[in-house]
């Protein structure tokens, strides 16, 4: 039986060097399609991921203008008229679960000649379950040290493991900004959130303390509110919209603050991540029809240098339709040859590169079929045109008398 | 119409090139008995090559008829040529046309692939017992670049002969052959005669039209003459 095979499509395998340059052309196109796809599925779940740290049940107020543009909350002017009684006014709206003042800024903090700077935040003991962050040792704030501007501390992750490597840090004293805190916890990792900030590279203290003693000031940035239930939102923002504009005196036009929930952030960011994942997936199509052209035209060259062989087996009673599948199955194999060689260093790139780019790891299984299966079409098209004129050959250029 | 193998019936074949159009056969009649060795001889440009492709199914006639085993064949479609070709002819070409790629013996199977049923072990053994007989049971494995002409040359007829032919069709068979190599194929056809099968060879060499039991002369597209060797 294996020689029934090997006489249909032993030519393939005959013109070694052809045979390559057309898989060469596959290969590249069905792995970058590949790996786009990968790229595409893995920065789905991290941001999945990402919107879990800034759940849709959160809202923020900020203080100032706020833009959201690719995905980031930027603040595009500061004001200083949002203070800590103002998030003390919003607890009397009904379904709130959770509020914590913020306050964000550098720092540079010191522990036994490691020096480090980092993000600053003030914030209340209710933040952390507000976020959703968990402590790896030690404990929260309490709500009496928020309460007395006690100097304590809760590291993020990175800034732990900088100052004080493998040992435990709590009930040690560092210095922020020169002022001597007790460190009391540390963060659990938790990566990048919604926001695009890295939440291991910071440092929590009370907001209270940060304000007055670090930055001297009497107002805070903003407000993380976190409701009880998340289709109950939209009301609860106009509340809390028409509390703090009676606060602030303020009208629609002259507005102070700016309510920034998740679903804000989330929408620019798919927008990105769709446009830029349409157009590298046209381009890795792209990349496949040139290589299946590839095919075509090598093929093609294969049938008008083969046309005697064509000849032969036509006269000795292949049928137009035995040659059209056959140089059909060879546009096929030659594609699903470039093809596996394409899934095979897709995969192996994916592998690699998503660690490289801090892209959660996955086995890009749905890429894998994908690709697969636009091989096989591609290959089917690639040969209909010169299995067409292959077909179409006639024996007569066999006979040559002179 | 009885033991008449090929029958053909005032053959014309005109050629369309662009405006200009060449008569290349004008009227051809003829009759092949079975166990015939027939030769049409004619020089270049005569028809011969024309008329062998005529009869061999390759190509079409623009008017005539022709019986093949007392079917006319020249109303049947491609797709019951390409069966007749495979059931009842065999070829043997002037460049001999081996596949490349491809072993002695891979060669000789090649026309069972286009047979339904495939081919078997048997078919396995006929093939090589038929590369024996032609003196290549050394060479059954061999590719045809590694074979002399004369060798090239009865690889083909070796695959002419495995679908068992009831003509074996012949263009010029020693064109590409020195003298021994020729002297050579041209026993092996005339045994194959003496055991039955009929053979129409075209040739433009007289020494070699020599080995027919009839001869015909082909100029200008019709038959001039005649002779029995």
């Amino acid at each position: 039986m294996m020689l029934k095979y090997k006489l249909l499509w032993g030519g393939l395998f005959y013109k070694k060097l052809r045979l390559v340059l057309s898989i060469i052309g596959i290969i590249i196109g069905v792995s970058s399609l590949l790996l786009m796809n990968a790229f595409g599925e893995a920065a789905k779940i991290r941001t999945l991921k990402e919107i879990e740290t800034f759940g849709p049940e959160v809202l923020m107020v900020v203080a100032g203008n706020v833009r959201v543009s690719a995905g980031r909350a930027i603040q595009t002017e500061v004001t200083t008229t949002l203070k800590p009684e103002d998030a003390e006014a919003l607890r009397k709206i009904g379904g709130i679960r959770f509020i914590s003042p913020y306050f964000t800024g550098d720092a540079i903090v010191r522990f036994a000649g490691n020096t480090v700077s980092t993000v600053l935040n003030g914030v209340n003991e209710e933040y952390l379950r507000l976020r959703k962050f968990s402590l790896e040792e030690g404990r929260n704030f309490l709500k009496d040290e928020i309460l007395s501007y006690k100097k304590v501390v809760i590291l993020g992750n990175k800034v732990k493991a900088q100052l004080f490597g493998k040992e435990n840090p709590v009930g040690q004293t560092i210095l922020i900004n020169k002022l001597p805190f007790k460190v009391i916890g540390v963060l659990s990792p938790i990566g990048i959130d919604a926001s695009n900030a890295d939440q291991d590279d910071q440092v929590l203290i009370p907001y209270t303390i940060a304000i007055s003693a670090i930055y001297n000031v009497d107002y805070i940035r903003g407000i993380f509110i976190s409701v009880e239930d998340p289709s109950n939102l939209p009301f609860i923002e106009k509340q809390i919209d028409s509390i703090l504009s009676k606060r602030h005196k303020v009208t629609e036009k002259n507005k102070d603050f700016t309510i920034v929930k998740a679903e804000d952030i989330l929408q620019a960011k798919t927008q990105t991540t769709n446009l830029f994942s349409s157009l590298v997936k046209s381009i890795s199509v792209l990349c496949l029809v040139v290589g299946a052209l590839g095919v075509t035209a090598i093929m093609t060259l294969a049938v008008n240098e083969r046309k005697k062989e064509i000849g032969i087996r036509k006269a000795i009673g292949a049928k137009e339709r035995d040659i059209l599948l056959q140089f059909l199955i060879e546009s096929v194999i030659v594609t699903l040859l470039g093809g596996i060689m394409g899934v095979v260093l897709g995969v192996g790139l994916t592998l690699i590169l998503l660690p490289v780019f801090n892209y959660p790891l996955i086995f890009p299984v749905i890429p894998i079929l994908t690709s697969t299966g636009l091989t096989i079409i591609f290959g089917i098209f690639a040969g209909v045109y010169p299995s067409y004129k292959a077909s179409k050959v006639d024996p007569i250029v066999l006979l040559r008398s002179f | 119409m009885g033991d008449k193998i090929v029958i053909l019936e005032d053959i014309q074949k005109i050629y369309q090139i662009g405006k200009v159009s060449y008569q290349v056969l004008k009227g051809i009649d003829l009759e092949v008995e079975q166990g015939e060795f027939l030769v049409i001889m004619g020089t270049s440009g005569s028809g011969k090559t024309t008329l062998l492709n005529i009869i061999g199914l390759l190509d079409k006639p623009t008017s005539g008829r022709y019986f093949l085993e007392g079917e006319e064949v020249s109303k049947f479609d491609s797709k019951k040529l390409a069966y007749i070709r495979n059931r009842k002819l065999g070829f043997i070409f002037q460049a001999f046309h081996l596949v490349p790629w491809a072993t002695a013996l891979e060669n000789v199977l090649l026309p069972l692939l286009y047979r339904p049923e495939g081919f078997s072990k048997d078919d396995e053994k006929r093939a090589i017992s038929l590369l024996e007989r032609l003196g290549l049971g050394e060479r059954i494995h061999a590719k045809p670049k590694e074979l002399s002409g004369g060798q090239q040359q009865r690889v083909a007829i070796a695959r002419a002969l495995i679908t068992n032919p009831k003509l074996l069709l012949a263009d010029e068979p020693t064109g590409n052959l020195d003298s021994a190599s020729s002297k050579e194929v041209m026993n092996i056809f005339k045994e194959l005669n003496a055991e039955g099968l009929t053979i129409i060879m075209v040739t433009h060499d007289p020494e070699i039209a020599k080995n027919g039991k009839r001869i015909k002369v082909i100029a200008d597209g019709i038959f001039v003459d005649e002779k029995q060797v």
